[in-house]
């Protein structure tokens, strides 16, 4: 039998290196060090998409065989429930298409009372389709994966709808997939408004292990509150747009021991087991900014008059004069400053050292 | 070369890629997307595990380490959860591994679980104290079915290793 036939090392003569317990200790302080990074401070994102990026082609490796299975299971469905299923299409169909209907007519009286009444034109949202790829297999969390990434131009912090209502905002943002966290879970939570009342609170995730809810915090035991009320988002918070439901108030309970009353809350949303997505643009990016260009042409009108004024004015001009010495060279004043603070800046420019010197 | 009681016979030395296909093909099993079931046995530290105590001086605590934090990622979860407690593993499975060896393997088995209990607990114990949504009660099975599935473990990995070493035409195995 030749040397090396079986599986026999000699012990070894010279130290291994590090003790075991000295490699326990250090790898446990490496992961103890990612957990706080990770949970508290929220720096590990590049780390998290780094490792995403090179178990991507893992990770779609173990999709293949599950949605083999699952795209030939449909296959093997059967007629009944093909025609089931187109059945309840339709009646959804047709109980929308009154509202449909009226959508339009009632978009145009809307603009039309928005002109009246001077309020900004609602901002329209573009959104992405996606596909959920799977749930993420973490079972103290409640997030999904879907199939567009920063490829696709996703960005945090966008909301995610379905068909129903909010089901989620993207939190992790991977090359070529997204990671969506569910509106049950723990950690997010969302502006919502009663759209009976027009009282505005925050909705939490409040998944357990057998149901998937969400809570209505800090809501005093006398509100006006009942059971049914529908929540929708309020659009306070620049994420989500304003007025798409979010959940369903179930069961509020009232202690005598508490001012609080605890409302449990259902998704609108199929936060287990939705298929399709939209994923929309955060309503903060979409929001019009008042532009410190536009008050520009008239406050540069106003200032030629005064200007005139002041060289027409003997009397003004020492006013004139005055303003601009006590904010010397403010190039960053607002645009409503600007009529005072615009002739402060030629005698600010003369005073200042750099053109003198270049002058001569 | 001392035979331990319980073994049939001496192996093969190990073929390196065999080890680490089969770490990676635990990997994969681990990320198969079946969803969110609490009691799902974790295969990879089953692996890590076997292959800390087969081969202590080739899979060892840096190993598992990297294994974790690739979990950690794929699963979502928070980054460092896994690692500490496949890094609790593989340490575990290097002091056990002079002594595991010498029992029977359902024996063997039973000396394994509290390794994986301890490994779910880390886990639970980090995502409880991080305000994390208990998983339910079905969470105590999955060190139970990993312990059973070390008898199984042993049968094939194990099996390159225990081939003839000099095959014939009669015996092709």
């Amino acid at each position: 039998m030749p040397l090396g036939t079986l599986d026999r090392t000699a012990p070894p003569l010279f130290n291994q290196g590090p003790s075991a317990l000295s490699k326990l200790i250090f790898f446990s302080a490496l992961a103890l060090f990612l957990m706080v990074a990770d949970g508290r401070f929220h720096l590990v994102q590049p780390i998290r998409s780094a490792i995403g990026t090179i178990l991507y082609p893992a990770q779609w490796l173990a999709l293949k065989p599950v949605q083999m299975v699952l795209g030939g299971s449909k296959y093997f469905d059967d007629l009944q429930t093909a025609q089931r299923n187109e059945s309840q299409a339709m009646k959804a169909l047709a109980s929308q298409a009154e509202r449909a209907s009226q959508a339009d007519a009632m978009a145009q009286d809307n603009a039309r009372l928005r002109g009246l009444l001077e309020l900004r034109q609602t901002t329209v949202t573009p959104g992405r389709a996606a596909e959920v790829l799977y749930d993420a297999a973490d079972p103290y969390s409640r997030k999904v994966i879907i199939d567009q990434g920063q490829t696709h131009g996703i960005v945090p912090g966008s909301p995610v709808i379905d068909a129903d209502g909010v089901l989620g905002q993207v939190t992790l943002v991977q090359a070529f997939t997204s990671e969506v966290t569910l509106v049950i879970d723990r950690d997010l939570s969302i502006p919502v408004q009663n759209t009976r009342t027009g009282a505005r609170s925050v909705a939490f995730g409040d998944a357990t292990a057998h149901s998937a809810g969400m809570e209505l915090r800090f809501m005093g035991a006398n509100a006006d509150l009942r059971e049914g009320d529908q929540l929708a988002t309020s659009g306070v918070d620049g994420v989500y747009p304003a007025g798409i439901p979010v959940a369903r108030i179930e069961r509020i309970e009232r202690r005598a021991d508490s001012a609080f009353a605890r409302i449990y809350c259902v998704p609108t949303a199929t936060v287990s087991g939705a298929r399709y997505v939209l994923v929309l643009a955060p309503a903060g990016s979409q929001m019009p900014r008042v532009a410190p260009a536009t008050p520009e042409p008239l406050a540069a009108q106003k200032k030629k008059d005064k200007d005139a004024k002041a060289k027409s004015d003997g009397k003004n001009k020492g006013k004139a004069e005055k303003a601009p010495a006590d904010k010397p060279a403010d190039a960053a004043a607002p645009a409503a400053q600007k009529p005072a603070a615009q002739p402060a800046a030629k005698p600010a420019t003369a005073a200042a050292p750099k053109p003198e010197g270049r002058t001569p | 070369m001392i035979m331990r009681p319980g073994q049939q016979q001496l192996l093969l030395p190990l073929n390196p890629v065999f080890m680490w296909g089969s770490l990676i093909v635990a990997m994969l099993v681990n990320m198969l997307p079946i969803g969110r079931i609490a009691w799902t046995p974790d295969l990879l530290a089953l692996v890590i595990v076997f292959w800390g105590v087969h081969q202590p001086a080739r899979v060892s605590i840096g190993t598992a380490f990297i294994f974790g934090l690739a979990m950690d990622v794929q699963q979502s979860a928070l980054l460092g959860q896994h690692a500490l407690s496949y890094t609790t593993l593989g340490y575990f499975a290097t002091t056990i591994h002079r002594r595991l060896l010498w029992y029977p393997v359902f024996s063997q088995s039973l000396q394994v679980l509290p390794l994986f209990a301890l490994s779910h607990l880390i886990e639970l114990a980090i995502r409880i104290i991080g305000g994390g949504v208990f998983p339910g009660w079905p969470v105590l099975l999955a060190p139970l079915i990993e312990a059973a599935l070390w008898p199984v473990a042993t049968g094939v990995l194990l099996a390159p290793q225990r081939r003839a070493p000099e095959p014939d035409a009669n015996r092709p195995l």
